[in-house]
């Protein structure tokens, strides 16, 4: 392949597809002008769409015989659009963590078990559930009126799906080149074959050890700094609350 | 060490991501719905980053990863909380709510037609309620009261 170019029939088939998804994501927000007809237009754009952005993944990284890798990222990218464009928000938090789960698919066939396991507790189990509480807490009867409209939805989704076809057409450059010798990371191999670390039993927990040995070794500085801002953000979180419920309070005394 | 393809379908499904997530926090009016769309975009990212890690066989990308869900956590539940303060003060999860704030040559957000559907919100699903007596058939009769 020419590592300059993007092969021509690839690059027509992106376009299309970012043609499909721009029209998908405009027919899918919300609008005054909704009908059943133009959702259900714009769900089978979206789904064209997909197709097309996999068989261009196809091309450029012909691994699409990784059924799996390919399952739980169209699962990630369905639910990840369904999160933009569904009206309830609740609805929308339910999409985010199905979301979520592709997501932690697409890490752990990546080979980073720590993370997919993380990100499952961190992001489902805490973020999401604080975001529900927060709409049951604040959420009005009925559907409001504002997430019944959006703002621009023709100029953000052609920018978002223009900004997606040139991420694809740089990714699709990348799959020629090699990286040069200088910004390469000395890999665990090299290391191995220049006799400077010895060879370890690939064993199914080895990789969350090397994570965890780098993380509290080489980064330990830094995780002692997470923590702070994670006590940072805490009490932050609770004098906003608590002076917010006091100003509150005064300014019904006042009136 | 994952191979090169598998890096690049990886790097597509991040970016894919990262530009819905865009797409929504450009669009969406709703506080949290814009809010979730931003954690959408750091998800995008994450992806990317765990992709080179393990092409690269380097672990920084995953430890900054890490810091990402670290940092994420704080700022979910910072957030928040100035959610919950706006929404006291204009009963509305609404950005346009705030939008004195805007610049001065800036237009105002005037909603002039809201579409016709969804007016009546979503159908939840109901519970049966436990404890209550069918009521009485008199078709049924023969039908065992108490074994």
């Amino acid at each position: 392949m020419d590592p300059a170019t993007v092969p021509a029939p690839s690059g027509l088939l992106l376009a299309a597809s970012v043609a499909m998804l721009a029209a998908a994501l405009w027919l899918l927000l919300p609008k005054s002008s909704d009908t059943l007809a133009s959702r259900r237009l714009g769900i089978l754009l979206g789904a064209l769409a997909l197709v097309g952005f996999a068989a261009t993944g196809r091309s450029l990284g012909s691994v699409g015989e990784n059924g799996v890798f390919l399952t739980v990222s169209a699962v990630a990218l369905v639910s990840g659009l369904a999160t933009v464009v569904t009206r309830s928000p609740v609805y929308a938090a339910i999409w985010f963590a199905m979301a979520l789960a592709g997501v932690a698919g697409v890490l752990l066939t990546l080979g980073a078990q720590f993370l997919g396991v993380a990100t499952i507790v961190v992001y489902a189990g805490a973020i999401l559930v604080m975001f529900l509480f927060v709409l049951m807490l604040a959420q009005p009867s009925g559907m409001a009126p504002y997430d019944r409209v959006t703002n621009e939805p023709m100029l953000a989704a052609s920018a978002g799906a223009v900004l997606l076809g040139l991420l694809s057409m740089s990714i699709g450059r990348l799959s020629a080149i090699e990286p040069p010798a200088c910004c390469r990371m000395p890999s665990r191999a090299d290391a191995i074959a220049s006799g400077s670390a010895a060879p370890v039993s690939p064993e199914a927990g080895d990789e969350v050890a090397r994570l965890g040995a780098e993380l509290f070794g080489r980064h330990l500085f830094s995780v002692e700094v997470a923590g702070i801002l994670l006590l940072v953000a805490l009490v932050g979180a609770i004098a906003v609350v608590s002076r917010g419920e006091a100003a509150a309070e005064s300014g019904r005394e006042a009136a | 060490m994952i191979p090169a393809p598998l890096l690049i379908n990886a790097l597509l499904v991040g970016a894919g991501l990262f530009c819905l997530g865009l797409v929504g926090i450009l669009t969406r009016r709703n506080l949290i719905v814009m809010f979730l769309c931003a954690e959408l975009m750091l998800q995008g990212v994450s992806v990317t980053l765990v992709a080179w890690s393990r092409y690269h066989g380097d672990w920084g990308g995953q430890v900054l990863t890490v810091f990402v869900l670290t940092v994420a956590a704080c700022e979910a539940a910072v957030a928040l909380v100035f959610v919950l303060q706006a929404f006291a003060r204009t009963g509305r999860l609404d950005a346009a709510a705030w939008q004195s704030l805007r610049e001065e040559t800036l237009p105002r957000v005037i909603d002039r037609e809201l579409p016709e559907g969804d007016a009546a919100g979503p159908t939840w699903p109901t519970l049966t309620p436990a404890g209550v007596r069918p009521p009485e058939d008199a078709s049924h009769t023969l039908e065992r009261e108490h074994v």
